[in-house]
């Protein structure tokens, strides 16, 4: 009997010890599973690490902090908010970082010190070092506990790895399209740039040249010719600034409310020379004030308006049109010109693309390409279509804020 | 008005400009005087005792800016920012540290010269000058009456406020804080709403075409101008 009970209850103690081993690798992979699924949705290197420190911090109590290398060296980089970092507990991250062994707080090395490290290892070396505190400093680690920082790290230095490449090949890219874009500058635009200052030269050679006797007609024309190329000279550089704003991202965007009437004005008095023998006709419906920046709208409308007036004949009428529906606001410009051929309509929009016209259509192919980076920067959509009857509509739709319905 | 024996101090670092500035305004009877430097353009205005001063705003030695800063601590002489910079930002900055006007290179000497005498004329004819015609528009400031081709034109307190600013600087740009910190008062600054939609109001009653103003012209992202000569 006694026999019996012995062997049961030690058969029972194996079956709990078992079942308990069972259960605590099972939360471990849930855990585990729990951590690669946070570190999945992170996008980027400064996510990534923040998925580390927030599930680490939370899963084991501890203040965590990262170094990443950076060459030779690492730096923290990121940490659980409030957590600074001393001088000796760098140190322990240091010799962690240089021995590509765990140091610190219940380890062999440094024991003392209150901060565990773990180099980050991957195939390709040491991307950096986890660093975890307790918050409670008697709290120890338990071997459940160190085992999973040891499968965490792992997978951390793994997602920091592959934020690191995308960051490297994101960059690469933008390298590239900059590159690209600078080429096409070039090309295209030496052209355009060059083209002006010949002919300033030259009127103003001529002007100079004491021995041609210039009648006063001719004097009055080279002097008109070398004004009229420097206002287009000056224009195509205020093009290729814009356009090198919208590029750069480097376009602020000021939302305030204002008036469309307002915005819309603005634009035709800077047109006022060119619109002189146009018949202009705007609708505005009742509109409130709406959120945009003044100052870019106004440009966006130039732009329309000019190209408007560039690709229909004098004395045609053009019209301007803006409504309010639920959701968005709408701006229309339209002409009574050529039209744009059906298969140009989406490219219209990019850079240095201009619809083939035979006869001395002057631009820069950027107008249309600055429309659409002002728009968009404002979260909204330009488009180009054939208006019934002749000529060309042009449409931007902007969403209204909130609070702000017609 | 003749421009004869009007002093103008040209403060610009580029020796092109100023030479092309000190040939255009000789011929048109002004006498020029030169500066390169702001601290220069600083014992300029009390060397020369100018009648105007035209600067540039990056000058080697301080911004632009802070030349108009400290010459308008004791003077009000008009100072004419021409500047290559065409941020709305820098024309704020300048406007509202004092300058009367800004003007973006490149320019037209015509456009030049129109400003200047603006800026003089604004000046001279004291502020006391009650009545203002412009175009079909009068407002006698001393009535508070307004008339448009004659007829009477009722405006609200506040719209009456933001024309009588506006008169009293009128052909002047007008910052946004400017025209707020004058009609609503201090601490008002920022509140652009109730500007646009009071200048909105204002148009729809002293303009026949509120999208094409004549007398209440907006300066994009800056401010607002009374056209003096419509």
């Amino acid at each position: 009997m006694l026999v019996v009970g012995l062997v049961i209850s030690a058969l029972t103690v194996r079956v709990r010890e078992e079942a308990d081993a069972a259960q605590e690798r099972e939360a471990e992979t849930a855990e585990l599973y729990e951590f690669t699924r946070d570190l999945a949705a992170a996008s980027g290197i400064e996510e990534v690490m923040q998925a580390i420190i927030t599930h680490i911090g939370q899963t084991l109590s501890r203040e965590v902090v990262i170094f990443l290398s950076e060459g030779e060296a690492h730096k923290p980089r990121a940490a659980s908010p409030g957590f600074s970092i001393t001088e000796s507990e760098r140190a322990v991250a240091t010799w962690a970082f240089q021995h590509d062994t765990p140091a610190g707080r219940g380890t062999d090395t440094l024991p003392e010190s209150p901060i565990r490290c773990h180099p980050l290892k991957t195939s390709r070396g040491v991307v950096g070092i986890l660093g975890v505190k307790p918050t409670d400093p008697t709290a120890h680690l338990t071997r459940r506990q160190r085992r999973l920082i040891e499968s965490f790290a792992s997978q951390a230095a793994l997602a920091i790895e592959r934020a690191q490449l995308a960051e490297q090949a994101r960059h690469t890219h933008l390298l590239q399209a900059t590159e690209e874009l600078q080429t096409a500058l070039l090309n295209s635009i030496s052209h355009d740039l060059r083209t002006p200052l010949v002919s300033i030269t030259g009127a103003l050679s001529s002007l100079r040249e004491d021995s041609i006797a210039l009648d006063e007609a001719t004097r009055r024309s080279l002097v008109d010719t070398a004004s009229g190329e420097a206002a287009r000279l000056n224009h195509l550089v205020g093009n290729l600034l814009d356009m090198t704003r919208v590029e750069a991202g480097a376009m602020r965007v000021a939302q305030e409310p204002c008036d469309v009437q307002d915005v819309i004005g603005s634009a035709l008095e800077r047109l006022e020379g060119l619109l002189k023998d146009r018949p202009v006709k705007v609708d505005l419906a009742n509109l409130p004030l709406v959120s945009m920046d003044f100052v870019l709208m106004v440009q966006v409308l130039v732009n329309l308006l000019d190209n408007a007036i560039k690709y229909s004949a004098p004395g045609t009428p053009i019209d301007v049109c803006a409504r309010v529906t639920n959701s968005h606001y709408e701006i229309t410009v339209a002409d009574r010109g050529v039209g744009i051929p059906p298969e140009d309509l989406a490219r219209v929009f990019d850079k240095f693309y201009r619809v083939q016209r035979p006869d001395g259509v002057i631009g820069t192919g950027l107008g249309l390409a600055i429309c659409k980076g002002i728009v968009e920067a404002h979260s909204g959509n330009i488009r180009a279509e054939n208006r019934q009857g002749g000529g060309s509509i042009f449409t931007l739709t902007l969403p209204l804020a909130k609070g702000q319905t017609g | 008005m003749t421009d004869s024996e009007l002093r103008v101090l040209v403060v610009d670092d580029e020796a092109a400009i100023r030479r092309f500035l000190r040939a255009a305004l000789t011929a048109h009877d002004f006498q020029v005087f030169e500066a390169t430097t702001g601290q220069e353009a600083l014992a300029g205005v009390l060397t020369h005792r100018p009648d105007i001063v035209i600067l540039d705003l990056g000058l080697p030695d301080m911004e632009g800016i802070e030349v108009t800063r400290r010459l308008r601590e004791w003077s009000k002489i008009p100072i004419i920012i021409l500047s290559v910079r065409e941020h709305e930002q820098d024309k704020i900055a300048a406007l509202d540290a004092g300058a009367d006007d800004y003007l973006t290179k490149p320019f037209g000497i015509g456009e030049l010269l129109a400003r200047m005498r603006a800026a003089i004329r604004r000046i001279t004819t004291t502020s006391e000058l009650p009545m203002f015609v412009s175009g079909e528009l009068k407002v006698d400031l001393a009535r508070r009456s307004i008339t448009l081709r004659e007829q009477p034109v009722q405006l609200t307190p506040t719209e009456y406020d933001l024309l009588r600013v506006l008169v009293t600087h009128a052909g002047k740009v007008l910052t946004h804080h400017q025209l707020l910190r004058e009609v609503w008062g201090m601490g008002y600054e920022n509140e652009t709403h109730m500007l646009r939609v009071n200048i909105s109001n204002l148009r729809h009653k002293i303009e026949s075409d509120p999208t094409r103003p004549r007398y209440v012209l907006t300066e994009p992202g800056v401010g607002y101008r009374l056209r003096a000569d419509a």
